[in-house]
């Protein structure tokens, strides 16, 4: 029986930062919320591994980010998807349908 | 890329400040959200931090994402190494300066050597530049030396065009150049080359056009010029219509054609022309000799330019069977030599031989090579000493900084990082010696230049450090910086935690001074190899000093006159010589006068000599033609038969020498004890070699082109034959400036176009002959005495170190009845056995390097057993002077005060 709570697998949590931020830039702490809410508190992201993914997707110039007035009032670090990013996003996802339905296929096969 | 951007100061800060703003937020924000769900506010902020997973530990998963953890550590010791140096300056300036004399001292050097030895002609694909030469008996006259063919067998080699996409030929001489009509000639660099000479090296012009290959087809039919660039700039202002004017060459007017591309100086390192005439002119630029079409003179070098692919080896196979042709259709051809069966045999077995020549053909190269070997080897040995030394010091540092590096290990740091820490340091302190070095190369590279004559060194060599000099320099310092960071890192990695730690007195215990014993041992033997090569070298200058010539130098003035190269008939050429013989002579200035043939260069021959029965020398004598009066004016007795008088002159109409003097070499060595006077002798070694001439007689042994040189040498009366030019040599009465002056004066009398060659005083003369060895001598003496003080101040440095680790056990020592003597005596044999462990390691080596000054020497022999055991003892001497003064402080260790100490 699976835990009710899983840690994000290895490799997800990049496409899925990028997945929050095709709808709107958000800060980090927003970004943590959000992942948590998509999934519907299935999935738990480590806050330890979010920021170094996100500094190193903006290296990786899929992100960019500036410092913008949050809903609080406080200025907070924005993250949004570059045209780069957008495009890895398609890739990502277009890549993991086609893993999920090979997934499917061996288990389909099984029965 | 922006990987490496992110490590710049300005833009890190920022980003850090960032990062710390960003995270700052999230906890904030997540403690508030804790507060609002009910939780009170210092454990919703604990929690925060919590879930957060560590505020620093997150810093630095994220600043690794910012750059390559390797480098930004590196980076950070560098910086913390830079700060640290700063703190200790006597530390750091006494590191960076040892290293920078052996750094500058050894890109000075490489400067000179690669200027010399390495760099490619400035021409098109120098790398496919081969020489041809003839190796064998070519049963030649030889006009110059090395590598000589000629000029009708550089064009057989033309017409070899499987193998070669050109070929060319040249020959450096001097002219007396007038750039006007009516303006005094001035004598000046020229090279005799054949028209295909600038096409296949591929130069361009700067100005004009320059010599092809129709100014080249039919001798005297082209009489023009090329001028080179820094001669046009620098004689002629860079004026830009010199195209087309005319100019005298040895009085005879020929029209510039062109000027040739700046940066190409010809294909001589050390012989910059500065003009370049067709070989199909040569009767004009040489006027002497003409033996152009000749097929038996020797005098050009003749350079190919290999096809595309082809190697140098296969070029010289591929020959081979053209020219054994050639060789027999030679033998066929009129005015082929009368010779011996032997000799015509030796004249077919001769070969053709292809070398690499990317560089061109340089007797300056042949002449400095081994010196600058030896000179290169040296200051390598001076660099690994300072390096030693350096090494030495971080040791002595790493001790004082023990305490330092043990709590970093206690804390965790890695010996990785530690070592790295190490090198940080070292690697400053190469980097700092190689700037500073590079700073100083310039000055020692000027003081080498100042060796050598002006005219090679002002105008093909240069002291500026470029872009090869400096990666010289970086990468020596790089290695540098690894090997004196190497032994204190070693150090630091080799010894168990627990025992530093357990170590109080802050050193890193007996492992630390015996390495620094085994770098000391390094330093005195690389020192007494320096010292014994020192030695070896100026006891060369001093007795070739000391030999001198063979007759008094002092007042004697010389210079040449050649008639021949101002317009003269060679019959106007003997009169005018004979008349500024006689003005000369007759001067108040001058004591005594007299000339022989010679400008600058030599002639030689075998002689063949009738005693009892027909002989030809085994090998070349050196000859020459000398007025009477030569002999008493250089001062060399003529010990047996007599001078040259009036008996020589020869009837109008006759040729050829009647009489000769020989030296006592050339007695020794074909007569023996017996009188060689009133045997008869001829010129060459040819079965028609006539057997004439006859030896009145016999001269002391002198030198008149090097000190060095031990040659068997005959003498013939100048006035016989009609040999039109010479070099006067002139006893002076007053000073030798005054005495050249007047001397100036005299020939004006004869005609006041007629320039002198080359006037200097014999002392000067000798001198310059002496410039490579003054330079070896002076220079290793350098590098000995700055090796002698670094291994000594290392030594001290140790033995300093070892009383203070000691004091204890000395007093101990003491307390139980050692007397101060017995304390002395511990420290002495400590620096004896090191000193004693050099001189065993440095033996070998003087022995391993013999081979490469073997060559340099005169008069000493590498192994010179005297030499080795002076080196050996002033080193000894030295060094023991330095161990005395500690081992003076532990004698007066009071045993109460040691053993009170910690």
């Amino acid at each position: 029986m699976p835990p009710e709570r899983f840690p994000i697998p290895q490799g997800t949590l990049d496409m899925l930062i990028l997945q929050i931020l095709s709808l709107e830039p958000a800060h980090g702490y927003a970004i943590a919320q959000r992942i948590e809410q998509i999934s519907r508190r299935a999935v738990q992201v480590g806050q330890g591994s979010l920021y170094p993914a996100l500094h190193r997707l903006e290296q990786k110039k899929w992100l960019e980010s500036k410092w913008q007035q949050s809903e609080t009032g406080r200025e907070a670090r924005f993250y949004s998807l570059t045209r780069a990013g957008r495009k890895q996003l398609a890739v990502e996802k277009e890549s993991w349908a086609r893993l999920a339905a090979a997934v499917r296929l061996i288990f389909e096969e099984g029965e | 890329m922006s990987k490496i951007l992110n490590l710049l100061g300005g833009r890190r800060r920022r980003m850090e400040r960032d990062l710390d703003r960003e995270l700052r937020y999230h906890l904030d924000r997540r403690t508030q959200d804790l507060v609002k769900a009910g939780i009170n506010e210092d454990d919703a902020r604990r929690q925060a931090a919590i879930e957060l997973g560590g505020y620093d530990q997150v810093q630095e998963d994220v600043r690794d994402t910012w750059t390559w953890r390797g480098l930004d550590d590196a980076l950070r010791d560098a910086r913390y190494a830079a700060r640290s140096l700063r703190r200790s300056p006597g530390f750091t300036i006494t590191a960076i300066t040892s290293l920078a004399i052996g750094i500058g001292a050894s890109a000075a050097i490489f400067s000179l050597l690669d200027q010399v030895l390495f760099r490619l002609l400035p021409v098109r694909e120098p790398e496919r530049l081969v020489l041809i030469d003839w190796k064998g008996n070519a049963l030649a006259d030889i006009h110059g030396s090395y590598n000589l063919m000629s000029y009708p067998l550089c064009r057989d080699l033309q017409r070899q065009d499987s193998f070669f996409d050109g070929v060319f030929c040249r020959a450096p001489t001097t002219v007396n150049l007038a750039t006007a009509a009516g303006e005094r000639p001035e004598p000046v660099g020229a090279e005799i080359v054949s028209g295909s000479y600038f096409p296949v090296l591929g130069v361009s012009p700067a100005l004009g056009r320059l010599i092809q290959e129709d100014d080249d087809a039919r001798p005297g039919t082209h009489p023009v010029v090329v001028l080179s660039h820094a001669y046009w700039l620098q004689a002629l202002g860079g004026a830009p219509d010199v195209v087309g004017r005319k100019v005298l060459v040895n009085n005879f007017p020929m029209t510039v054609i062109g000027v040739a591309g700046a940066g190409f100086r010809g294909v001589d390192i050390g012989e910059v022309p500065a003009l370049w005439i067709p070989a199909a002119m040569k009767r004009q630029a040489t006027p002497e000799w003409d033996e152009l079409l000749d097929r038996r003179a020797r005098w050009m070098h003749v350079f190919g330019r290999l096809r595309p692919g082809l190697t140098a080896e296969r070029a010289q196979a591929g020959l081979q069977p053209w020219f054994k042709s050639m060789l027999d259709e030679d033998t066929r051809r009129e005015g082929f030599p009368q010779v011996t069966a032997e000799q015509r045999a030796e004249f077919l077995a001769s070969t053709i031989e292809v070398t690499p020549a990317s560089q061109g053909h340089s007797m300056l190269r042949r002449r400095l090579d081994r010196p600058l070997q030896v000179l290169m080897t040296g200051t390598l040995l001076l660099l690994l000493l300072a390096s030693l030394n350096v090494a030495s010091l971080f040791l002595a540092r790493g001790a004082a900084r023990g305490r330092e590096i043990r709590t970093r290990l206690a804390l965790g740091a890695s010996r990785r990082r530690i070592t790295s820490l190490l090198l940080a340091d070292s690697l400053w302190i190469a980097l700092g010696g190689g700037a500073l070095g590079l700073l100083v190369a310039p000055m020692v590279s000027r003081v080498l230049l100042s060796f050598l004559p002006p005219n090679v060194a002002g105008v093909d060599l240069s002291a500026r450090t470029d872009g090869r000099v400096f990666v010289f320099a970086l990468v020596t310092s790089v290695a540098t910086g690894v090997l004196c960071g190497l032994a204190p890192a070693w150090q630091a990695g080799r010894l168990p935690l627990a025992s530093w730690l357990k170590d109080r007195t802050g050193g890193p215990g007996a492992g630390g001074v015996r390495l620094r014993k085994v770098l000391v041992v390094g330093q005195m033997s690389f020192t007494l190899v320096l010292l014994v090569g020192a030695g070896l070298f100026v006891q060369t200058l001093a007795r070739l000093v000391g030999q001198g010539p063979g007759f008094p130098t002092a007042q004697l003035v010389t210079f040449g006159i050649n008639p021949l190269r101002a317009g003269y008939s060679t019959d106007d050429s003997s009169r005018a010589m004979r008349r500024v013989l006689a003005e000369v002579q007759s001067l108040p200035d001058a004591g005594l006068a007299g000339m022989n043939l010679l400008i600058g260069g030599s002639a030689q021959n075998n002689l063949t000599i009738e005693a009892d029965k027909r002989i030809v020398t085994d090998r070349v004598v050196h000859l020459n033609w000398v007025s009477a009066g030569f002999f008493s004016t250089l001062g060399t007795p003529v010990v047996a038969g007599r001078d040259f008088d009036t008996r020589d002159v020869r009837p109008v109409g006759e040729k050829g020498e009647r009489s000769a003097i020989v030296n006592e070499r050339f007695a020794r060595r074909y007569f023996g004890e017996a009188s060689p006077i009133g045997h008869r002798i001829g010129i060459g070694n040819r079965p028609d070699a006539k057997v004439t001439i006859e030896i009145v007689g016999l001269v002391r042994d002198f030198s008149y082109r090097d000190l060095r040189e031990q040659t068997e040498q005959a003498f013939f009366p100048y006035f016989e034959g009609a040999l039109p030019a010479g070099t006067v040599y002139v006893r002076a009465r007053g000073t030798p400036s005054s005495a050249l002056a007047s001397v100036r004066a005299a020939v004006g009398r004869v005609d006041p176009t007629l320039p002198l060659l080359l006037p200097h005083t014999v002392d000067e003369q000798v001198s310059r002959s002496l410039t490579t060895e003054r330079m070896l001598a002076t220079l290793s003496g350098g590098f000995a005495g700055i090796a002698l003080l670094l291994s000594v101040v290392g030594l001290y440095g140790v033995m300093a170190f070892v009383v203070t680790s000691r004091t204890q056990e000395i007093g101990i020592r003491m307390a139980l009845g050692a007397t101060r003597r017995d304390a002395v005596r511990l420290v002495v044999a400590d620096a004896v056995a090191m000193i004693a462990a050099g001189a065993a390691i440095a033996l070998p080596c003087v022995w391993a390097v013999s081979r490469l000054v073997e060559s340099q020497l005169f008069g000493v022999r590498p192994m010179d057993a005297p030499t080795i055991a002076a080196a050996c003892a002033l080193l000894a001497s030295v060094a023991l002077a330095a161990a005395m003064l500690p081992a003076w402080r532990a004698a007066s260790v009071s045993p109460t005060d040691a053993l009170r100490f910690d």
